[in-house]
């Protein structure tokens, strides 16, 4: 036994509360979460179906935590979980879990099923089993910033770009300003015209905003492998910058996970209450747009849907919003049949697109997303997280389909009314 | 009673109801048995032709004549009470101008001319206690004669709680020893109408059925016809949105009382209740309990005299806990609070042990 594996043993037994306790103990064997989970539909493997996924944690509770579980340990009939089998659990609890957390909501008896396995995360990592490709990241998200290892200079270089491309100036670590903007690196190194849309459309509400030098990105790599001592650091820096530069309000950027670690997760982990504000951007636009402060113009007519990020949606409960935000600016918006709080998952949330040995069942599991986005017939697909939008284009280029993805900040920038404020 | 040669429109028809009401009926019953609309003809004429109307036989052991009053006492005479009087009911201690000698002869006469294809009606439980002394009508016993009446009857249906389940004679301690007519008659077809009393609509329309079919219609587990005893009087309650919502009523005179919300916590019975109530409702449709502002005492149940009070709810027990089910409650305790005290140490003692997780603990060591 490795030291590792001991550590993650203890880990089990350090997130045991009750939720899990009584999760477990109603846990009436339906199988209803396995028609919940794309890993399952997509591939008819009854070894994805949710529940089993914890199944090493189960035992931990029953073995450890039970009346008769203990009796039966003492005498010897209970099969203790084994290193080779948290190895095994490995590509269940990581590559085939997104953490989307629909099969939540279908359990009969309400079982979160997407909190136990962020809480098994926490086990599996401190045993050593997680993916490669997520330790990576996390290890670049701790020592160089960003899981992307994007630095500051670099966040520098794309800024002067938008700087160049829409004439504005991007406001960097301004004191006392109302909103301090996150990104995700995935925006700043494949979207870096979301930056360009904000200034657009910030200027034009007469928004005060900022971003800072010492805490820019929001994506929290520790939430996702599930090591909340790193997720605290990732979220302290935040915190730092934000109360430092005494801005009201956070604003999580079109990151789906980034909002779970900041809006959700962050007070617990460090372990006591913001002294400011976090909302999602599409809540700011939202509250922007009814204010009167963002005067569009125009309508996108292109047959168009909405892809729901799980964690802002579902999640988040951010569902709305988006949609009040397209109306106003597309004339086809179509929604798929299953959408907001029941959407399905693009495939790579969760850490999963970080994990390359996961690819190939991500691109098996795309196929549900695939078969929403053809019912309708639409050649353009919003959303709002930039990893959904390259685990989307990814899987529409996989399957060749020529179909766009747009931000929705982006599309909601391009009918901003142009005047010289 | 009835004059066997007229058939059962001539006698109504006396008595000064049309035929179009009396079609009307026939409709109604044939609805209210859950038959489709092109039944009431059929019930219209089984209930017309004489010849095939059986004769009736009513007794009555321990009981208070409520189960007769339901269905005669109506502020106008209805039809269901005068089909009553117009079919051959032979022998009924209540309604019955002989008397003595002239009606027990009345009886087996009765029993005699129909022998095997009557219907034979009980209301009141039986009492066993003292060689049945309890209870005795002109020397006989109530179980001797329901077991001679029942003895020729094509099908048995015990009218009231009382005779379906032994009702309030049978209520703890059950001084005469009461029993239900099911407890006696065990080779017969028996149907339970219960209720204390049941609904007028509901004695008729069985009797209609079994006069249209010649068979008792379908039972449910207690021998109660479904189509009457299907659902709760909590299923089918005007007030159960308000259940639902949450809304209840915690006096008979407080803001949600008069705002009519749900009468649980006053005690309403209606949850554990079959009976047709809030559907067929009382005095011509009138009203029930609930409709009232009083809660449903649950009349239509097996002991519901002894299912504890009439005003605690539902969900609080009938009797004190105490004993051994206070012992094992404790018990239960202890070891919960054992096996907690437990898992918080074995909680505590990772949480102790833990060391921060760093970027290096990642890879497995």
């Amino acid at each position: 036994m490795s030291a590792s594996f001991e550590r993650g043993m203890a880990a089990f037994r350090e997130v045991m509360d009750s939720p899990i306790a009584s999760f477990f103990s109603s846990c009436v064997h339906c199988g209803l979460c396995a028609e919940a989970c794309l890993f399952y539909t997509e591939t008819g493997d009854p070894k994805y179906t949710p529940i089993h996924k914890l199944d090493p944690l189960k035992r931990v509770w029953q073995q450890e935590y039970t009346l008769l579980g203990r009796l039966g340990a003492l005498v010897g009939l209970s099969k203790p979980v084994t290193e080779k089998e948290l190895e095994q659990w490995s590509e269940l609890v990581y590559d085939s879990c997104t953490l989307c957390g629909r099969c939540s909501m279908v359990c009969p008896v309400g079982n979160d099923i997407a909190y136990m396995v962020r809480k098994m995360r926490e086990g599996m990592s401190a045993a050593g089993v997680a993916p490669e490709g997520m330790i990576g990241a996390t290890q670049r998200a701790v020592t160089l910033g960003s899981p992307m290892g994007v630095k500051l200079p670099a966040l520098q270089a794309q800024i002067r770009a938008q700087e160049a491309e829409t004439g504005l100036s991007i406001p960097m670590d301004v004191q006392g300003a109302d909103y301090m903007v996150l990104l995700s690196s995935m925006e700043v190194m494949n979207f870096p015209e979301y930056i360009g849309a904000l200034g657009k459309i910030f200027r034009q509400a007469g928004v005060s905003w900022t971003l800072s030098s010492k805490a820019f990105e929001a994506t929290n790599s520790g939430i996702q492998i599930g090591a909340s001592d790193i997720a605290a650091e990732l979220v302290q820096r935040i915190v730092d910058a934000a109360e430092g530069l005494g801005v009201k309000t956070v604003i999580s950027p079109e990151c789906g996970h980034a909002f779970t670690a900041i809006r959700w997760e962050g007070p617990n982990l460090i372990g006591r209450p913001y002294r400011f504000e976090v909302k999602h951007i599409l809540e700011v636009l939202e509250e922007l747009r009814q204010a009167g402060r963002l005067r569009t113009q125009g309508c996108d007519e292109r047959p168009l849907t909405f892809h729901d990020p799980c964690q802002i949606a579902r999640r988040g409960g951010v569902i709305e919003q988006p949609r009040n935000l397209l109306k106003s600016v597309a004339s086809d918006f179509r929604e798929m049949e299953e959408h907001g709080a029941m959407n399905w998952c693009c495939g790579g949330g969760g850490g999963v697109s970080a994990n390359d040995r996961a690819e190939e069942l991500r691109l098996v599991a795309f196929k549900r997303k695939k078969g929403q986005v053809e019912a309708l017939g639409v050649d353009t697909l919003v959303t709002a997280c930039a990893n959904c939008r390259i685990i989307l284009e990814e899987g529409l280029e996989h399957y060749n389909m020529d179909v766009e993805v747009v931000g929705l900040t982006e599309l909601v920038a391009e009918h901003l009314i142009e005047d010289d404020k | 009673m009835s004059e066997p040669d007229k058939s059962l429109f001539d006698l109504l028809a006396q008595r000064g109801v049309s035929r179009r009401g009396f079609l009307k009926f026939c409709a109604t019953t044939a609805s209210m048995l859950g038959l489709p609309p092109s039944m009431s003809s059929a019930v219209a004429e089984a209930l017309t032709q004489a010849a095939r109307r059986p004769s009736v036989i009513w007794l009555s052991f321990q009981e208070c004549t409520g189960c007769t009053e339901s269905l005669t006492r109506a502020y106008s005479p209805t039809i269901e009470s005068l089909i009553f009087d117009a079919i051959s009911l032979d022998y009924h201690h209540t309604l019955q101008a002989a008397s003595g000698d002239a009606a027990e002869e009345a009886r087996a006469q009765a029993m005699k001319a129909n022998y095997g294809s009557y219907l034979l009606l009980v209301d009141g439980s039986i009492p066993l206690g003292e060689g049945g002394a309890y209870s005795t009508i002109a020397g006989h016993t109530n179980l001797s004669m329901l077991k001679e009446v029942a003895e020729g009857a094509a099908a048995v249906v015990s009218i009231g709680t009382c005779a379906a389940f032994g009702g309030l004679p049978m209520a703890n301690p059950n001084p005469t020893g009461a029993v239900s007519v099911k407890d006696i008659v065990q080779d017969k077809p028996v149907m339970n109408v219960p209720g204390c009393p049941p609904i007028p609509n509901v004695i008729v329309g069985v009797v209609a059925h079994f006069l249209t079919f010649g068979a008792l219609p379908e039972l449910d587990a207690l021998g109660r016809p479904k189509v009457f005893y299907g659902d709760t009087i909590h299923d089918r309650c005007y007030r159960r949105p308000f259940y639902d919502r949450g809304l209840f009523a915690k006096t008979f005179d407080d803001e949600g009382a008069r705002n009519g919300w749900c009468l649980y916590e006053l005690g309403c019975k209606g949850p554990t209740t079959y009976n047709a109530c809030a559907t067929l409702k009382w005095n011509g449709g009138t009203s029930f309990p609930i409709q009232s502002g009083h809660g449903c005492l649950g009349c239509s149940e097996p002991k519901f005299w002894d299912g504890g009070g009439f005003y605690t709810a539902l969900s609080t027990p009938i009797q004190p806990v105490t004993g051994a089910a206070v012992t094992a409650a404790l018990a239960g305790a202890a070891v919960g609070a054992a096996v907690a005290f437990g898992n918080q140490s074995t909680k505590g003692k990772a949480k102790a042990a833990h060391t921060k997780v760093t970027i290096d603990d990642l890879e497995k060591a």
